[in-house]
């Protein structure tokens, strides 16, 4: 079986083609690593991933989590997955050298967990998770703190988690009730209730540290009173490890990701949970802010994931599944069945799932290739400058791959017809795991506001002004290759399209129909990550053609059957063809519709404000 | 406990294979290559014979183009010491005596205990070599192994190996050649902190000159071809029993011909 996860031809493109890896390995930082390191890492990971994690998707996926007395169980498969993801060292590829990691690129760290996570998201959710509350301690820990937590949570030793969902503060961070309450020695007696924390409980560490927010006795209300608090399930004392009193007491029943434990959280209950300050008091909010970056690209990750395995499987199947004959003998019963992909309806999904797996894969390895270029910057210009790209870029990442991601992996379902809608196949299963990056970790909704009313503002609008530059200088290069015109023209297109409601969004802001942008964020985020995505794609046609003539005029291919016969036998010139077409494709489809896009945006329609609740419907 | 291990790199499973338009060999370009695997299963061998014996060395030694480089390096990920990779144009495809040849001739420079192969390399499947190695190096071998116990002296082990229908125990003196089946362990994964590692071991490169040897092949290869798509299977369908019957055998007698 070949590799259903993700195809490795395209992951290579992105890094070494398209984004040059290799040259971060002549700054001080990469220097120890080369292409070859960078391939064995590849390698490893895909072996990993195909051969121990996936086998445990469709398992962890039927057995799902078992709460028993106030602690749960992962399937009994996940266990042997998660020593040998911890004995590879994988959780520590990224993390700095001397933080006892790996110090590989963060763009290397998002293939690899993008392979992992199309193996089975749900487990990833467990190492994930842990390397979240990990870098928070990294950063913000005493040196006390990094010895005693951090470093067993790199190991894999300790898991961790992220508190900081409540019933009533969700979105709504600020409206938390969580007390801490100031011991004599310095500790926090911690009391209250989370919902909804992932990997809140499990069986394959011995201990899990929490990283709660809470609000000390006193604190001012809203965000700005909020601290973060280090909350191990078990505590050491002496020593030994105690409880904690950390219950957990209950586990959703999800449409997904069901072997990733969705937990409700009691913290001292009995009156005996002990938190550790992280930081200092009042700084949770801004400590967490730190890592929302990260955070979200890494479930912008998991949407891409799921829709490179679902595209994968779905090619599978329509280059096996033989169902009726060729449109053009439809009305002739002895002509010869043919599989599915001859058909125009089935390409037409397939093209589409393409084009839109390639554009966000390239999209969230560009942003990891920020955070690098960033630690490699030789001026702090050079890396303000990948700063404000990742910041402006990050909702997009995880909105758009999530909604985009999804609809991919419904797509999968489709091709597979009748059997994609059955357990039977994988596919199904992709698209409930997919759902929750939508929703996790900002709501997409969030996002939009987060891109819309923050990010567009930052330095009066510098941010967007640098992206808009950035895409004008692809467009001049790539306008010089003619052969490119299809595919430049709706881009330059989509490209005015989004300046100009940018422009509409800034006159509104200033007005009293401010509500326009807000209400609009979410469309607008929509063309903004279509022309994130035509850039990345037409930055790679650029390359992929050029690359594609190479090869036509090496085998001296100047006619349409030598092209053809090139792109028969040589697997390069095929896959260049294929990227070429990725582009046109979502030009054509995608792009072409900005002006549309842009117009509803544009019209300033305001019924779903301005309509009284009542006449939504009668109840 | 040293131990050298013979691997090939070859054409990953998953490929899906294609031959030359000259029919002279497969196309090669846009191939993702592996360590053989009956190769991972020596070295997962050879490793674990020499954290039993808590010394030693595992040695891989490797015949190929450039790019096996990827594979001695994956192997020496899994926690080999050093490699030996042979780069020479008259050797990098020849036939399996040639092969042997030259692994006996890098042999003899090396010390080891023992020697392991796979039993044979899943892509042209010639299953010579490792018997061959033995013979030209004089020393015993034993075949399709499935457990390995090397004596606290080192100089005998007790072997199981696949024998048709069941198992085979039998004790060999070392040094010998093992050629590893599938069962013999299970290999580990290369792990970063390895992957890491592996950057600094050496592997030493070599030439036909350098092992004192020339290439004269005893085998020719004349064409490749890809097999013969299997052809559409016929239906006997609306027939009595007895008429269907009558003609099957027909078919199988006139058109078959195999009865």
């Amino acid at each position: 079986m070949a590799n259903l996860l993700c195809d490795e031809r395209d992951v290579k493109f992105v890094l070494y083609e398209q984004l040059n890896i290799e040259e971060l390995c002549e700054s001080e930082k990469y220097s120890e690593f080369s292409r070859e390191t960078f391939d064995m890492v590849l390698d490893a990971a895909v072996k990993l991933a195909e051969k121990e994690i996936w086998p445990t998707n469709a398992d962890g996926d039927q057995k799902g989590v078992i709460l028993e007395q106030g602690a749960v169980k992962v399937p009994e498969s996940f266990h042997n997955a998660y020593r040998l993801y911890c004995e590879g060292g994988w959780s520590l590829l990224a993390v700095p050298p001397d933080m006892g990691g790996q110090g590989f690129p963060s763009v290397l760290n998002c293939a690899a967990v993008e392979l992992f996570s199309a193996a089975n998201q749900a487990f990833m959710m467990y190492p994930g998770l842990t390397i979240g509350a990990a870098r928070l301690i990294e950063k913000y820990g005493t040196e006390d703190q990094l010895r005693e937590y951090m470093d067993r949570m790199y190991s894999g030793e300790w898991a961790g988690t992220m508190c900081l969902t409540e019933p009533q503060a969700g979105s709504d961070v600020g409206a938390l009730r969580t007390k801490a309450v100031k011991n004599p020695d310095g500790t926090y007696k911690i009391s209250g209730g989370k919902i909804f924390i992932s990997a809140g409980d499990h069986d394959l560490t011995e201990n899990i540290v929490h990283m709660v927010l809470a609000r000390v006795e006193g604190a001012p209300p809203g965000t700005r009173g909020i601290s973060i608090f280090i909350v191990p399930k078990k505590r050491v004392e002496n020593g030994e490890l105690v409880d904690n009193d950390v219950i957990c007491a209950a586990t959703e029943k999800k449409l997904g990701i069901h072997a990733s434990a969705t937990c409700a959280l009691n913290f001292g209950e009995k009156d005996n949970c002990i938190g550790y300050l992280l930081g200092a008091e009042n700084e949770g909010m801004r400590i967490m802010f730190n890592m929302m970056n990260e955070a979200r690209l890494a479930v912008g990750i998991q949407g891409l994931a799921q829709a490179s395995a679902a595209y994968m499987h779905a090619l599978r199947y329509a280059k096996e599944r033989v169902q009726g004959p060729e449109i053009h003998a439809l009305k002739d019963p002895t002509a010869p069945k043919v599989p599915i992909i001859y058909h125009p309806d089935v390409r037409r999904m397939l093209m589409w799932m393409k084009c839109v797996t390639e554009g966000i894969r390239a999209l969230i390895y560009y942003a990891g290739y920020c955070e690098d270029r960033i630690h490699a910057a030789k001026s702090e210009e050079e890396a303000a400058k990948y700063q404000g790209f990742l910041d402006i870029l990050i909702p997009i990442c995880k909105s758009w791959s999530s909604d985009m991601g999804f609809r991919v992996t419904e797509l999968a379902i489709q091709v597979h017809g009748g059997y994609g809608y059955c357990r039977e196949y994988p596919v199904e299963q992709f698209m409930r795991d997919s759902k929750i990056c939508s929703i996790y970790e900002g709501t997409n909704g969030i996002q939009a506001l987060d891109l819309v009313g923050r990010k567009l503002a930052v330095k009066q609008g510098a941010l967007f002004k640098s992206i808009v530059a950035e895409t004008g200088n692809l467009l001049k290069n790539a306008s010089k290759n003619y052969r490119l015109k299809d595919i430049v023209e709706p881009f330059a297109q989509a490209r005015s399209q989004l300046v100009e409601v940018t422009r509409y969004f800034g006159l509104k802001s200033i007005t009293e129909d401010f509500m326009i942008p807000v209400l609009y964020a979410s469309p607008y985020l929509e063309l903004f990550g279509d022309l994130a995505v035509g850039f990345m794609l037409l930055w790679q046609a650029v390359i992929a053609d050029r690359r594609l003539e190479e090869i036509y005029n090496d085998a001296k291919a100047d006619t349409p059957e030598k092209k053809a016969e090139v792109l028969r036998t040589n697997r390069s010139a095929a896959f260049y063809r294929g990227k070429v077409a990725s582009a046109q494709f979502f030009s054509n489809t995608f792009l072409s519709l900005s002006k549309g896009k842009a117009r509803a945006i544009m019209s300033g329609e305001r019924s779903a404000i301005d309509l009284p609740e009542e006449s939504f419907a009668l109840f | 406990m040293k131990s050298l291990v013979c691997m090939k790199q070859v054409p990953d499973t998953e490929t899906q294979i294609k031959v030359n338009s000259q029919g002279t060999g497969i196309v090669t370009e846009g191939i993702k290559y592996i360590i053989n695997p009956y190769d991972e299963f020596s070295v997962e061998e050879a490793l674990r014979l020499k954290e039993k014996f808590k010394q030693g060395e595992v040695v891989i030694l490797t015949i190929g183009p450039d790019r096996c480089t990827e594979s001695i390096r994956t192997a020496l990920a899994m926690g080999a010491d050093k490699g030996i990779h042979i780069n020479d144009e008259s050797l990098n495809s020849a036939d399996p005596f040639v092969v042997a040849q030259a692994l006996a001739a890098a042999a003899s420079q090396v010390d080891y205990n023992v020697i392991f192969c796979g039993h044979r390399a899943i892509d042209d499947d010639f299953a010579e070599a490792g018997a061959m190695l033995a013979e030209l190096l004089q020393i015993p071998q034993v075949t399709l192994v499935t457990k390995v116990e090397v004596s606290d002296d080192k100089t005998k082990a007790i072997v199981e190996r696949d024998v048709e229908g069941g198992k085979e125990t039998v004790e060999v003196s070392l040094p010998c050649v093992l050629t590893s089946q599938k069962g013999l362990n299970e290999p580990r994964y290369a792990s970063l902190p390895g992957i890491m590692k592996a950057k600094k071991k050496p592997i030493d490169k070599k030439t036909a000159a350098d092992l004192g040897i020339t290439a004269e092949a005893r085998l020719e290869s004349r064409e490749y071809s890809m097999p013969p798509e299997r052809k559409a299977g016929k239906k006997l369908e609306g027939m009595e029993p007895p008429d269907a019957a009558k003609e099957l055998v027909r078919l199988l007698r006139n058109e078959a011909k195999v009865i």
